[in-house]
C-alpha cells in the first residue's frame, strides 16, 4: 500500500508536468487544427530561460533568506513563462503565419513545425551546452518531506509540482471559459471565418493562443528543471507524451489535457512498477512501452479521446 | 591574376609529384612538404611526420572522458616530440564521436581519410567501438583503447583491436564478489541499456547469483531525467546495495533521486561513473558512493608522479579517470612506430605488426596483448568512493572487505 502511494505520488508529479506542457499543444490545435511539434522546445526553452534568470539573481543558491525561497521560486516560474511566451509568439510569426497568409496545407505546417523543434534543440545545445543534467542552484531543500499519506512521502518538491500545476490549470480553463479573450480563442476555434465577421481579429487572436500555451509550456520547463534536470534535449519525450496526453484527453480540449496528463503520468509509474515491492512484473524500462499501449486502447474504444474534441463550445 | 595562376599550377604540379613518389597524399596532411610520411629517402632530415588519431567523445554528455583521454594523449605526443630522439615528428589528429555509436562511423571515417594515420588511441567507448571495430580492422589501422571496457568486444574478430585495461567481466566480477562479501542478501542491478552499462551490469548480476545472492535486475533508458520511480523500487526492494551500469551524468541524477527517498543501502556504479561529472551533478547525493574501475588513480601512485605534474602544468586540471591509460596507450604506439621505423618501414601493416608484439612498460600497467587484443595480465581493478565530493581511491578490490 505505502509503495502504492508512494508511486501514485510519483505518477501525479509527473502527470501534472504533462498536463501543462498538453494545454499548450491542445490550444494550438484547438485554434488551428494545427500540432506544434516544437511546443516541446517551448518547454525546454522555458527552463533554460529560468535558469539564466536565477543565476543571476541567486548565484549558487546556498544563502537565501526564508522569503528567498518563494522569490526564486516566483521569479523561476515566470521568467520561464515569459521565455515560453516569446519563443512561442516568434515561433508563430516565423513558422506559422507566413504558412497561414498563402493558405499551405496543413503538411506543411507540420514540417515547419518539426522544422522548428530540432532547430530550437540545436540552437540551445550550441549556445548552452550538451549535457543532460543541468540542474538549477540548490536554492531549496526541495527533498524535504511535507506530508506523511500511509507511510508515503510528499516532498516539497513534489506538492509545488502538483499545486502549481493544478492552480495554472484552473486559471487557463476561467481564462477560456470566462473572459473575452476566451470568447474570442473559442470563437475563431469554431469557425474563423465567422469569428473575423464579428470583428474578431484572428491574427491577435491566434498570438495570444500562443502566447498562453508558450507561458504554461515554458513554466512547467521551469518546474521540470526543477525536480528532476534539464537540456537542450529535455524537450522531446515529455513533448510525444504531453501529445499523446493531449490525445488521449481529447485533443482541443482544455480539461482533457489535464484529464489525459494526470491519467497518463499515474499510469506510466504505476503498471511498469507494479506489483510494488521491487519485483516488477513489467519493470521500469518498459515505461514508455506502457504509456503508449494505453494510448491506443483507449483510442481503440474512444477515437476522440476521453472526453472528446470541444475547445469551441464553451469549455 | 596570372601569377595566382600560376601558382596554382606549382602547388597543384607539386602534389601532384608527392601524391605519386608516396602515395600517401591526402587532405588533411597539412605537413605539407617537410611531412610527407612514408617517403623514404625523399623526406628531409626531419624523418617524415606520422599521425596518431584519437577517436573518443570531445563534446556532448560524455564529453569529460574523452578530454580526460585526448589531453594525456596530446601530451604523450608532445613529449616524444620534444624529447628529439624519435627521427620523425609526431601528429595528433583529434576525431570527435560524441561517445555516440551512430557517430562513431563519421569519426573513423575522418581517420581513415589521412593516409599518415599510423594508429588509433579509442574509441573511448564499448558502443563506438562496436561500431567502427571492423571498419578499422578492414583498413589495417592499429587502435589501443584505454577504456572501451566491454567484455565482448574481443571476440568480435576485430583484426586491429587492442585494449589496455581489464574488460568489464573481470571488473563486473570482482565488483560482484566484493559486494558479496559484505554479506548482502539482496542486491538491486540497474543499467542503461548501453553496450557499456548492460555489459558490466551483466557481469556483477552474473556472479552475485553465482555467489548466492538474490539480484533484483531493471533497465532504465538512458536518456531519462526522471528518476524518481526507479529510485522508489530500490528502496522498497529492500536491497542491501544497489550497482549501476551506466555513465557519470546520468547516474548523477539516479543519485540525487536515491538520495531523495533515503535509500541507505550501499550505491556503487562502474567505471563509467566515476568522474567529476558525477561528483558535479550529485552534489552531496554523491558521497558514499563506490566505483569500481580497472584504472589507475593518477594521483597517487609513484610511478605516475611525473605524468601527474606533467598533466597538471600543461592542463591546469589533475588527470582522471583513464587519462594515465590513454597517456600509456598513446606512448604504446609510438613505441610500435619506433620498433616499426627501426625494422624498415612505417606503414599501417608494420605498426599493426610492431603493435601487435609490443611490450612497453607504462605507468599503468605493462602493455601487451593477447592475440585477441586483450591486455596480457592487466586484472587489477581499483574501489574508489566519493568523499566530501570528491573521489579518492579506496584500493584494489580484491583486498576489500
Amino acid at each position: 500500500m505505502t509503495d502504492f502511494l508512494n508511486y501514485l505520488i510519483l505518477g501525479l508529479t509527473r502527470g501534472s508536468m504533462y498536463a501543462l506542457i498538453a494545454l499548450g499543444y491542445t490550444l494550438v490545435y484547438g485554434v488551428l487544427q494545427l500540432i506544434n511539434f516544437a511546443h516541446s522546445e517551448v518547454f525546454m526553452s522555458g527552463a533554460f530561460g529560468s535558469y539564466i534568470v536565477i543565476h543571476a539573481v541567486v548565484g549558487d543558491g546556498k544563502s537565501l533568506p526564508w522569503w528567498g525561497v518563494p522569490f526564486v521560486f516566483i521569479l523561476g516560474l515566470g521568467s520561464g513563462a515569459i521565455t515560453g511566451a516569446v519563443i512561442a509568439w516568434s515561433l508563430e510569426r516565423v513558422a506559422y503565419r507566413p504558412l497561414r497568409r498563402r493558405g499551405a496545407p496543413k503538411l506543411a505546417f507540420l514540417i515547419s513545425a518539426i522544422g522548428m523543434s530540432f532547430f530550437l534543440s540545436q540552437l540551445a545545445g550550441k549556445m548552452f551546452n550538451r549535457f543532460t543534467n543541468n540542474q538549477f542552484p540548490p536554492y531549496f531543500q526541495q527533498n524535504r518531506e511535507i506530508l506523511s499519506i500511509g507511510g508515503a512521502s510528499l516532498t516539497v518538491i513534489q506538492a509545488t509540482l502538483i499545486v502549481t500545476a493544478v492552480v495554472m490549470m484552473i486559471f487557463l480553463d476561467r481564462l477560456v471559459s470566462g473572459t473575452k479573450l476566451g470568447r474570442s480563442i473559442r470563437g475563431v476555434a469554431e469557425d474563423a471565418p465567422t469569428a473575423a465577421l464579428m470583428g474578431i481579429n484572428i491574427d491577435k487572436t491566434i498570438s495570444r493562443t500562443f502566447i498562453i500555451g508558450g507561458a504554461l509550456g515554458g513554466a512547467a520547463g521551469f518546474l521540470f528543471g526543477t525536480a528532476f534536470a534539464f537540456s537542450n534535449i529535455m524537450g522531446f519525450l515529455p513533448g510525444v507524451k504531453a501529445f499523446a496526453a493531449a490525445v488521449l484527453g481529447g485533443i482541443g480540449n482544455i480539461r482533457g489535457a489535464m484529464i489525459g496528463g494526470l491519467l497518463l503520468g499515474v499510469v506510466e509509474n504505476l503498471v511498469p512498477t507494479a506489483p510494488w515491492n521491487g519485483h516488477a512484473w513489467i519493470g521500469i524500462g518498459w515505461t514508455d512501452v506502457v504509456a503508449f499501449v494505453v494510448l491506443v486502447l483507449v483510442l481503440v474504444v474512444r477515437p476522440s479521446g476521453i472526453l472528446g474534441e470541444r475547445l469551441g463550445r464553451a469549455a | 591574376m596570372r601569377t595566382r595562376s600560376l601558382a596554382k599550377i606549382a602547388v597543384v604540379g607539386i602534389a601532384g609529384v608527392l601524391a605519386l613518389s608516396a602515395c600517401s597524399n591526402s587532405k588533411t596532411n597539412n605537413g605539407g612538404l617537410a611531412g610527407n610520411s612514408s617517403g623514404g629517402s625523399s623526406a628531409p632530415a626531419g624523418g617524415g611526420t606520422y599521425t596518431i588519431a584519437f577517436e573518443g567523445p570531445l563534446s556532448g554528455d560524455n564529453q569529460q572522458l574523452g578530454i580526460n583521454e585526448v589531453n594525456a594523449a596530446e601530451l604523450a605526443i608532445k613529449q616524444a616530440n620534444a624529447k628529439g630522439d624519435l627521427g620523425f615528428t609526431l601528429k595528433l589528429l583529434k576525431a570527435d564521436d560524441v561517445g555516440d555509436p551512430s557517430k562513431a562511423p563519421a569519426a573513423a571515417a575522418q581517420v581513415l581519410q589521412d593516409n599518415t594515420v599510423m594508429g588509433v588511441i579509442g574509441p573511448s567507448f564499448s558502443g563506438a567501438t562496436k561500431a567502427v571495430g571492423q571498419t578499422y580492422g578492414d583498413a589495417g589501422l592499429a587502435m589501443i583503447t584505454p577504456s572501451a571496457s566491454n567484455g565482448t568486444l574481443q571476440t568480435l574478430g576485430f583484426k586491429t583491436f587492442h585494449r589496455i585495461i581489464p574488460n568489464d567481466n573481470v571488473e563486473g566480477t570482482q565488483g560482484a564478489d566484493w559486494l558479496a562479501r559484505k554479506g548482502l542478501k539482496k542486491v538491486f542491478v540497474v543499467d542503461d541499456q548501453s553496450d557499456y552499462g548492460k555489459g558490466v551490469a551483466d557481469a556483477v548480476d552474473k556472479e552475485l547469483k553465482a555467489k548466492g545472492v538474490a539480484v533484483t535486475r531493471q533497465g532504465v533508458d538512458a536518456k531519462t531525467t526522471d528518476y524518481g520511480a526507479i529510485a522508489q523500487s530500490v528502496k522498497s526492494s529492500g536491497a542491501g546495495a544497489l550497482f549501476y551500469g551506466g555513465y557519470d551524468a546520468q547516474a548523477a541524477l539516479f543519485a540525487k533521486a536515491l538520495k531523495a527517498v533515503n535509500y541507505t543501502g550501499i550505491t556503487a556504479g562502474g567505471n563509467g561513473v566515476k568522474s567529476s561529472v558525477f561528483t558535479k551533478g550529485a552534489g552531496a547525493a554523491g558521497n558514499g558512493w563506490y566505483f569500481t574501475c580497472g584504472c589507475l588513480d593518477a594521483t597517487i601512485a609513484a610511478n605516475a608522479k611525473q605524468f601527474t605534474t606533467d598533466y597538471t602544468a600543461a592542463y591546469n586540471t589533475p588527470p582522471s579517470t583513464y587519462s594515465p591509460e590513454a597517456f600509456d596507450a598513446t606512448n604504446a604506439l609510438i613505441q610500435a612506430i619506433k620498433d616499426a621505423k627501426s625494422k624498415g618501414s612505417v606503414t599501417k601493416a608494420t605498426v599493426l605488426t610492431a603493435v601487435n608484439a609490443i611490450d612497453y612498460q607504462g605507468i599503468t600497467t605493462e602493455v601487451k596483448f593477447g592475440s585477441d587484443g586483450e591486455p596480457a595480465g592487466a586484472t587489477t581493478v581499483s574501489l574508489y568512493t566519493q568523499k566530501n565530493g570528491q573521489i579518492v581511491s579506496v584500493g584494489l578490490l580484491k583486498d576489500q572487505n
